[in-house]
């Protein structure tokens, strides 16, 4: 059974505007790390929010585990699915503590508050990430690359099937963006929980050998394994013919040629 | 026990002990001269019922003290809410327009002549009306941003204020004028068991619901998209703060009139030392509204002969603690926040 299913989807912000999701179709199996790449505002944040529930698509269906997302209750989904999003808000002075509890929050009844074994749980989690110097922080407090990885955790605490990650690595350095796609690789294989996030960059595709969709204007153009879809042949499409593998890189990375 | 878990169980006993010290010392302070034994003597029913301090106690100061708590408590829980529920750590109870409307209604019963009953009813009536009319004008502006909620609150809250005025205008200044302008700078002087009756089962019925939810409220805090994922029903829990905040500000106002400052201070005061928990804040929220307004009421019926309002004691001790707070937090205080 795949884990995430998309049929037909088609989103506007509105009656009568313009489609920024047309037809999207795909499907991720169990386990696996999957990116979506596209350009700037071609649709990528949207498709995640649709695909989180966040907004109702105008036509199409999200299934995930063969279920309709449309017919699960709050609670269901967040216990089939995580989302990470792109920034906090203004969720500054909540402790890291008191932040990834929230993530046990569709484990326990209306009236229960976190108790030991949501305590450790959280613990658990915070020493296989390496933070447990970041757990009585604030969020205020932290770098963006800290930030980013407790907001990881917090979906890990959750533990749903799938996490969906909205430009995880867009505000970070490079030592900061390798650290957060090893994490997403290493849950995939340790926890065989499904990851889809999305990306403006190709070669974090690489990094994390993911299944690839490739967006352009509200539409999957392009689609399959990482090292058969980052090629400039497959990427001009989008980003247009300027496209080429770097020199001298471990991988074969994607780069911009020198005009 | 962790040393958080201890050191939030320890404000909790003080505040508890707060409250109970400053309500008894409600009871005896006042312009009729009570001995402090005379309070706990009615406690203990060693009180003759006949006498003068008895009928003080029970009919004068018990039901005023009791209202002030329930008002404090009111207000500060519905700041809390609001500033937690639309992530903005500057809005107060009012900011729906609530308070404006309720004055508007109280105003008009006072203009038509109308029973004290009937100027609590008006303004109740009007506050709810007032939160109606702004939720409608921010569903015409087709965006679920909770700036377009504060936008429409300020506007509303606007035309309120506009009407308010029309209804001064239109007031007789030697009797009616001087009515309104009273009733709108708050005061517990006419308050009685009845008003205890009104305000108690609103107030008392939304804070054990709080209670209950204390923990969840955190999730409300997080916004739409994180709460909707980590399986709140987001919608429904804002309606229900919604509900809830306007119900207790609207009765609050209506039985002691406009009184400032509680729900922007109290809140801030509860974050600057227990953190922003609302398992923590829900609880101390409530112990501090309530000794604030009690105290506030103290003083506004012992600087002189005659009562100071409420409006003028909250406002003068609330812009202070306000600067405090921030003077304090100077540091810690984020261009996100």
């Amino acid at each position: 059974m795949k884990a995430i299913e998309l049929e037909d989807v088609t989103f506007s912000y509105g009656k009568g505007k313009r489609k920024v999701l047309d037809g999207v179709g795909l499907s991720c199996e169990p386990g696996t790390v999957n990116a979506l790449i596209g350009l700037n505002g071609c649709g990528k944040t949207t498709l995640i929010k649709v695909m989180a529930g966040l907004e109702k698509p105008l036509v199409g269906t999200v299934r995930y585990y063969g279920r309709d997302l449309s017919e699960l209750t709050f609670r269901e989904r967040a216990s089939v699915l995580a989302y990470v999003r792109q920034n906090y808000g203004s969720l500054s002075d909540y402790s890291v503590k008191d932040y990834l509890l929230f993530g046990t929050a569709n484990k326990l009844d209306l009236f229960d508050v976190p108790g030991k074994g949501e305590k450790e749980a959280v613990r658990e989690i915070v020493m296989r990430f390496g933070i447990t110097h970041l757990y009585d922080k604030k969020l205020g407090e932290l770098s963006g690359g800290e930030r980013q990885i407790v907001s990881i955790c917090s979906a890990m605490v959750q533990d749903s099937k799938v996490v969906l990650l909205d430009e995880p690595c867009s505000a970070l350095d490079i030592v900061n963006q390798n650290k957060v796609l090893t994490i997403l690789n290493s849950i995939a294989k340790d926890s065989e929980k499904t990851i889809l996030f999305s990306t403006h960059n190709p070669n974090h595709a690489l990094y994390t050998e993911a299944n690839v969709f490739l967006l352009g204007s509200g539409k999957i153009i392009d689609s399959g394994p990482a090292e058969e879809i980052i090629t400039p042949d497959r990427l001009k499409p989008i980003y247009g013919e300027g496209i080429c593998y770097s020199k001298d890189q471990p991988y074969n990375e994607i780069s911009f040629a020198r005009r | 026990m962790t040393e958080d878990v201890r050191v939030i169980r320890a404000y909790i006993a003080l505040s508890v002990g707060i409250f109970i010290l400053i309500f008894l010392v409600a009871l005896w302070m006042g312009r009729y001269p009570l001995e402090f034994g005379d309070v706990i003597d009615y406690f203990t029913g060693n009180l003759p019922k006949s006498s003068n301090e008895y009928k003080v106690i029970h009919e004068l100061r018990i039901p005023r003290t009791i209202v002030a708590a329930l008002v404090g408590i009111g207000l500060g829980l519905s700041g809390l809410l609001y500033q937690e529920t639309f992530q903005n750590k500057l809005v107060s109870p009012d900011f729906l327009g609530v308070t404006s409307g309720a004055c508007v209604g109280a105003a008009l019963a006072i203009l038509l002549g109308l029973s004290a009953l009937m100027i609590s009813l008006f303004a109740f009536v009007m506050g709810i009306i007032t939160v109606v009319f702004t939720l409608s004008l921010a569903k015409v502006f087709q965006n679920r941003s909770p700036t377009i909620l504060l936008l429409s609150g300020i506007i509303i809250g606007g035309l309120m204020s506009a009407l308010l005025s029309m209804i001064k205008y239109f007031a007789d200044p030697e009797s009616t004028l001087a009515s309104i302008t009273f009733w709108l700078m708050g005061s517990c002087e006419h308050v009685t068991m009845k008003d205890v009756g009104l305000l108690l089962p609103l107030i008392a019925g939304c804070s054990v619901i709080l209670l209950s939810i204390r923990w969840r409220i955190n999730l409300v805090a997080l916004g739409r998209e994180e709460a909707q994922t980590k399986g709140l029903n987001y919608v429904l829990y804002r309606r229900l703060i919604i509900v809830m905040a306007t119900l207790m500000t609207t009765s609050a106002v209506s039985i002691v009139g406009s009184v400032g400052w509680i729900g922007l201070v109290i809140p801030h005061m509860v974050r600057l030392l227990v953190g922003r928990n609302t398992a923590n804040t829900i609880p101390l929220t409530i112990l501090f509204g309530g000794v604030f307004m009690i105290i506030v009421d103290i003083l506004s019926r012992s600087f002189t002969n005659s009562e100071v309002p409420l409006a003028a004691i909250s406002g003068l001790f609330g812009t202070v603690i306000f600067i405090a707070i921030i003077y304090i937090r100077r540091r810690s205080i984020l261009e996100s926040d």
